[in-house]
């Protein structure tokens, strides 16, 4: 058999509409599920449960969809991309459309670890008058609360836009701020005191480089 | 005009509670229907992860959207977080994949899986703003109706239905449903409509029909006679969310005629009918490829009984073999044939082997006809080892109509010689990985089986015997579990109750009760201060035995397998004498073949497989 490193597919695909309410891992098993339905050649790992050999780009919250989100799957053999890229619409609901499929070198990056900025869109249902960034943000991590500096994590100003702003954050090697908690972090410091917060109507990970 | 679509209402409520992918539908296989013309909500009375596999819900949308001009469509019982949050926003209860509140559909049908799902068919009913009880229903709201196992005793649950449909619904349901139809398009009232569905075949109106004033009704069971030549391929929803038997499933055959004297399946799903070979392989591959499964179960009440299992399990290994897919039967034969069957699936993977003795004894195994010996068990315990497997998992039940102390203390001897038997198949340095459990269920009653005449023991006997169990075991690898019998008290008690214990659901559903068959949410309280309140007796409907000349609540239900053979079963119970499986060997004369729409079924001469 070839050396399945050698044919590493790249795809890029939409977290949309209703099945952005899907966790991280609900998104992993769809996806195999797609590459199975598809027909591809995928690899399989060795060993007494043998797997789909996959990578996945950072995970998004619950209720956060992506435009630009990414996975990696090893063939066994070469399929043209675009090709592969119409098995993959055709086994793949709505809600998680390949956007686009192109082979990656064997020795790039795995998807996992190669992507470190994401950009976000928050839509409200009603506007903000003005933005502020809390210098830190707490978040609760296996039950413990923790302080993160935002200035660890966030690339650029915040841009508010109406019923709406836009930010982007960076993954650090040492770990990553989650943008669901931003953004609620934000709202929160933003609203005049004693104010209804504007309630978020759709969270999207527009770009992710 | 067109049923509405709520998600904007439903989404915002999403942020707030687990798992929201539950509520979001649009599942890989789900289809969804335009929202004009005759609609049926198929509801399964539990939360989406218990009851997205099952196959009532499955069969059943798919035969009505294959109608012309009816669409199905599916929706589950929230769980508790997102019940209350819809109760305060006020969204009502809504179909999977077009969003529909359940009372805009014509026909709303609820299966019944189990008897611990009574309080959570009310809860349904209530979240969609249906009227809890058929009498308080108006001209427009939906018709109700009700089908699945428990259905074969409909008293318990006969105020809540406006039909209740007995036996297999393949045929009856799309009949109900056209049955509906036409009176509404006649511009029939509700009585009129529910008067027509008292003439469709399987269909029991408990607002028209109250057999305790008229002893002449009897609702024949509905047994669907195309299904051995059916399509094996039942097209299915792959779920996002991770569920119960996530996972593709064929069915490979229906009913069992083994003959366990307690056991209700054995006796309702007759006749025995096998899928053939080649439609089951078909099916398989089809399935696989369509959903993208990485496992496919042949399911059934005895997939080792089939004619041709040794040859489907061949076939699918071969044809699988480098693609990562896992064949899995249901549960083993108790006999070396089941552990070459469970070792032709298990591939490298060695988890744990489960078999049923049932009884401890082989009196009692006698008495219940579990045609199984010791030398049956320590055969398969011999397979097991020798194919690869260290942990074994035994079911027993307690409580068995004849039981004695002796009885019960034999389970304990019988799990722990078993358990040697393992040991010494087993060299000294790996013993420390032997793994055994001994699963103790208490016995319950069953309508429609030679045992439906005799009463449940109590919680505390209960108790008392798995003391027994415990005292009898010799190895501390062996860890002796039990089924809490609270819940088992309240299943003898809506098995066996008369339409008494209608009015009693809805009095523990006022209370609180729902979600009975979850520890942390069942409220003994609740029943107990219901049962008080309307006047019903638990206790004497779960432990009395009933006398065997006096009427049943459930005469008027027709399962097939007659009244006159039950007892004559019951009789050969009390005496230890076996009854043989008829597929195997001679007609036991138990009615089905006379009553049924369709004889046996088997592909090849069933054999002893040696």
């Amino acid at each position: 058999m070839a050396d399945p490193r050698r044919f590493r597919l790249r795809v890029r695909y939409r977290k949309a509409g209703r099945l952005a309410m899907l966790s991280h891992l609900e998104i992993t098993h769809a996806l195999e599920r797609i590459v199975r339905r598809s027909g591809l050649p995928f690899a399989l790992s060795e060993g007494f449960s043998p797997h789909m050999k996959m990578a996945f780009g950072p995970a998004l919250p619950v209720g956060v969809g992506g435009e630009q989100e990414v996975f990696d799957v090893l063939l066994t053999s070469y399929v043209a991309p675009d090709r592969a890229f119409g098995a993959l619409v055709e086994a793949a609901p709505e809600g998680l459309a390949p956007v686009q499929a192109a082979y990656v070198e064997p020795s790039a990056p795995a998807a996992s670890v190669a992507f470190s900025d994401s950009t976000y869109e928050v839509v409200l249902d009603s506007p903000l008058a003005c933005l502020r960034v809390p210098d830190e943000v707490t978040v609760t991590r296996k039950g413990k609360e923790k302080s993160l500096i935002t200035a660890d994590f966030l690339v650029g100003e915040p841009q508010l836009d109406g019923c709406g702003f836009t930010f982007a954050l960076r993954a650090r090697e040492t770990g990553s701020m989650r943008a669901d908690a931003f953004a609620d972090a934000c709202l929160a410091a933003s609203a005049p005191a004693g104010t209804v917060l504007p309630r978020i109507v759709s969270f999207t990970r527009s770009a992710l480089a | 005009m067109a049923r509405s679509d709520i998600w904007s209402q439903v989404a915002p409520l999403l942020r707030e509670v687990e798992r929201p992918g539950r509520y979001a539908g649009s599942e890989w296989g789900a289809v969804r229907p335009s929202r004009e013309g005759f609609a049926f909500c198929m509801v399964y009375p539990d939360t989406y992860e218990l009851g997205q596999a099952n196959q009532a819900v499955r069969i059943l949308v798919n035969r009505v959207n294959a109608q012309d001009d009816m669409a199905a469509e599916r929706a589950y019982l929230p769980g508790a977080d997102m019940a209350d949050a819809m109760r305060a926003a006020g969204v009502p209860l809504f179909s999977l994949e077009n969003t529909t509140p359940l009372s805009e559909f014509d026909v709303v049908g609820i299966t019944l899986p189990h008897e611990l799902c009574a309080t959570n068919v009310l809860e349904v009913l209530d979240l969609a703003g249906i009227p809890v009880t058929a009498e308080d229903r108006a001209e427009d709201d939906p018709v109700v109706i009700g089908g699945g196992p428990c259905a074969f005793n409909p008293e318990p649950y006969a105020r809540a239905f406006d039909a209740i449909l007995i036996g297999e619904g393949e045929e009856s349901v799309p009949e109900v449903l056209a049955a509906v139809r036409e009176g509404r398009t006649a511009g029939l009232s509700r009585r009129d409509i529910l008067e027509a569905l008292t003439q469709v075949e399987g269909v029991y109106v408990p607002l028209l029909q109250d057999p305790a004033a008229d002893a002449r009704i009897s609702i024949r069971k509905r047994v669907f006679s195309g299904f051995s030549d059916a399509d094996a391929w039942e097209p299915m929803v792959v779920p996002f969310v991770e569920c119960v038997h996530d996972r593709l499933n064929v069915e490979v055959l229906r009913g069992c005629s083994r003959g366990c004297r307690f056991c209700q399946a054995g006796m309702i799903y007759r006749p025995v009918r096998e899928r053939s070979a080649e439609a089951i392989i078909s099916a398989v591959e089809r399935g696989i490829h369509e959903t993208g499964y990485e496992e496919v179960s042949l399911t059934s009440l005895s997939t080792t009984d089939h004619s041709q299992i040794a040859d489907i399990l061949g076939a699918l290994n071969a044809r699988f073999a480098d693609t990562g897919v896992r064949v899995s039967i249901p549960s083993q034969r108790l006999d070396s044939f089941g552990v070459q069957m469970a070792d032709a699936v298990a591939g490298q993977k060695r988890g744990g082997l489960t078999f049923a003795p049932e009884a401890g004894s082989q009196r009692l195994r006698d008495v219940i006809n579990k045609n199984v010996t010791e030398e049956d068990l320590m055969a398969a315990v011999d397979a097991a080892m020798e194919a690869g497997w260290q942990r074994v998992k035994l079911y027993f039940m307690i409580g068995l109509p004849t039981e004695t102390d002796e009885d019960v203390a034999e389970i304990g001897r019988l799990a722990s010689d078993a358990f040697a038997r393992m040991r010494e198949a087993t060299p000294p340095e790996a013993r420390g990985r032997l793994k055994m459990t001994v699963a103790v269920a208490v016995f319950v009653p069953k309508a429609h089986t030679p045992f439906q005449w005799e009463g449940q023991i109590p919680a505390e006997e209960a108790r008392r015997r798995v003391g027994i169990i415990r005292d009898a075991v010799r190895f501390r690898a062996v860890r002796v579990d039990y089924h809490e019998p609270k819940t088992s008290f309240l299943e003898a008690v809506m098995s066996r109750g008369g339409r008494e214990v209608s009015l009693l659901v809805e009095e523990a559903w006022k209370r609180g009760a729902r979600f009975d068959a979850w520890t942390e949410h069942f409220s003994e309280e609740a029943w107990v201060d219901a049962a008080r309140a309307v006047g019903v007796d638990m206790d004497a409907l779960a432990h009395e035995a009933h006398p065997v000349d006096a009427p049943l609540p459930w005469d008027h239900v027709d399962a097939g397998v007659s009244k006159r053979f039950l007892m004559k079963e019951r009789e050969r119970a009390f005496a230890g004498a076996l009854t043989e499986d008829c597929t195997f060997g001679a007609c036991t004369a138990c009615g089905i073949c006379e009553s049924a729409h369709s004889g046996i079924i088997v592909q090849e001469e069933r054999g002893s497989h040696g």
